[in-house]
């Protein structure tokens, strides 16, 4: 299953790191949004099993205080 | 959080963090048998405390430091052994279940060295694969076994089997040096192309496709990129597997039968995994080493994933590919191939004539493709009556249902 990570944070937010991601092998692309006025964000979009999966995994990635938004993608 | 959803919970955790486990044990004890089951004695110990207690901040490392404590209670009931007590005991100090960062330090070289110890060649290849399943991908036994349709009994047993022969030949839990990587290597890529066909082409059932040994397969194959990028046969691997994968929508019509190649809609094609196959094959192309099987077949699949028309693909390079492929690894499969390759860009009548030179090799005996491509070929020259024999025969010799209800809908249009 595929899952669309959004990232989204207020303030200064460093290029996503999805190392961990790739060494686990399920980061499929990931990407940093143009900041705008709700703030700066980006995205991962990642191949897991399940949502508790996704979840699980983003819970292990050290990030600064932001919203972290998980959707699952449907493959066409 | 309720007990299914913790149950959930520990799933998911079990699958991302037990191959880590038994990869950093088996570092401890030199016995990948023991790793296994003290890892797995800590997830029977995760299924009794944590829908009790909450699940830890830091679940990977409670797995790991609980079965290291049980490896420790394990190996104090052997004799002879209190050398190794004081070294996991020694460990066991330094991890403490919120302390996960130690784990991943070494993690790196311990799944190398586990993967390679799983795929060791002195295993039967359904041996190196449950065991592959089950250590590095965190499957459990009734999950491989309904993945393979046989039964969790034959899987436990290959299992317990493949652990016993490991320990009888000594494997040493190590990252192989020298011209033995070679061949380890390609042992380890061998195994997890298998994974991969074996979803991608069941060869057993009703199915035509299996798609979590795929993704199994294809997630193994890009950590293995990641712990090994030096190899350009490993990214030769993800590559073949990325782009193959990128056609599962596009391989079976609305009932489930196959849709072959040429005939696929290719706006069905997944081209977010095409674009990283191109990527990984480039990255192979990078390391300027001689081109492997893998490498080879990664870029005649790139041959197609390039074009967005069938009538577009290049199949003089496709042709010129199998023949480098055929001097690599001689095989009359891959004969066959060229001789579809050799049809396509010149006709008929030239794959017609390679396929009747290697018709008479013992490997293509009972392969249902021989039958089933040269009938192929003398439907576009013409010769029906010839075809429907050939479609027929082809229909006798697989062991797809799908495939089979297939050949026999070429043979009755003849």
């Amino acid at each position: 299953m595929r899952f669309m990570v959004f990232v989204r944070s207020s303030g200064p937010l460093a290029a996503l790191h999805g190392d961990e991601l790739l060494r686990a092998g399920v980061l499929l692309d990931a990407g940093d949004f143009v900041p705008d006025s709700c703030g700066i964000s980006g995205f991962w979009l990642i191949d897991v099993r399940d949502h508790e999966e996704a979840v699980e995994r983003m819970k292990r990635i050290a990030l600064p205080a932001c919203v972290v938004e998980i959707r699952q993608v449907a493959v066409v | 959080m309720g007990a299914t959803s913790v149950h959930r919970t520990i799933d998911a955790v079990w699958r991302m963090e037990s191959a880590k486990v038994i990869a950093a044990l088996a570092r401890y004890t030199r016995d990948v048998g023991l790793a296994e089951e003290m890892a797995q004695d800590a997830l029977v110990a995760a299924l009794e405390q944590w829908p009790v207690d909450g699940v830890p901040r830091n679940p990977g490392a409670w797995l790991m430091t609980t079965a290291k404590r049980r490896s420790i209670d394990q190996i104090r009931r052997r004799e002879n052994l209190n050398r190794k007590v004081e070294e996991i005991g020694r460990e066991v100090q330094e991890v403490t279940p919120d302390a996960s960062e130690g784990i991943d330090d070494e993690i790196g070289d311990d799944l190398l060295s586990l993967m390679f110890t799983a795929c060791h060649p002195v295993l039967g290849t359904e041996a190196r694969v449950a065991l592959t399943l089950k250590m590095l991908g965190g499957l459990k036994t009734e999950e491989i076994a309904r993945a393979f349709l046989v039964s969790d009994a034959t899987v436990a047993q290959r299992i317990v089997r493949a652990k016993k022969a490991l320990a009888d030949a000594g494997v040493p839990f190590e990252v192989p040096e020298g011209p033995e990587l070679a061949t380890r290597l390609a042992s380890v890529l061998e195994v997890i192309y298998l994974i991969f066909n074996e979803g991608y082409s069941a060869t057993q059932g009703d199915d035509w496709l299996r798609p979590e040994l795929c993704a199994e397969a294809l997630r193994l194959g890009r950590v293995l990129a990641e712990l090994a990028p030096k190899e350009a046969e490993v990214h030769g691997l993800v590559a073949l597997m990325e782009i193959q994968a990128s056609r599962t929508k596009a391989r079976t019509g609305p009932n489930g039968e196959p849709v072959l190649l040429l005939e696929q809609d290719r706006g069905r094609w997944d081209w977010l995994l095409i674009g990283r196959g191109l990527k990984a094959l480039e990255r192979a192309e990078a390391l300027n080493q001689p081109p492997g099987p893998y490498y080879v077949q990664a870029a005649l699949a790139a041959c197609h994933g390039r074009a967005r028309r069938a009538e577009d693909t290049d199949w003089q390079r496709i042709a010129t590919l199998y023949q480098v492929l055929a001097s690599i690894s001689p095989s009359p499969i891959v004969e066959l191939n060229r001789a579809v390759a050799l049809s396509m860009a010149f006709g008929p009548a030239a794959g017609l004539a390679l396929v009747d030179e290697i018709a008479g090799e013992k490997a293509l005996q009972g392969y249902h493709l021989l039958p089933s491509v040269r009938g192929d070929f003398l439907v576009k020259l013409g010769r029906t009556a010839e075809a429907k024999a050939e479609f027929e025969k082809a229909a006798t010799l697989t062991r797809n249902e799908r495939e089979r209800t297939l050949l026999l809908g070429r043979a009755a249009a003849c």
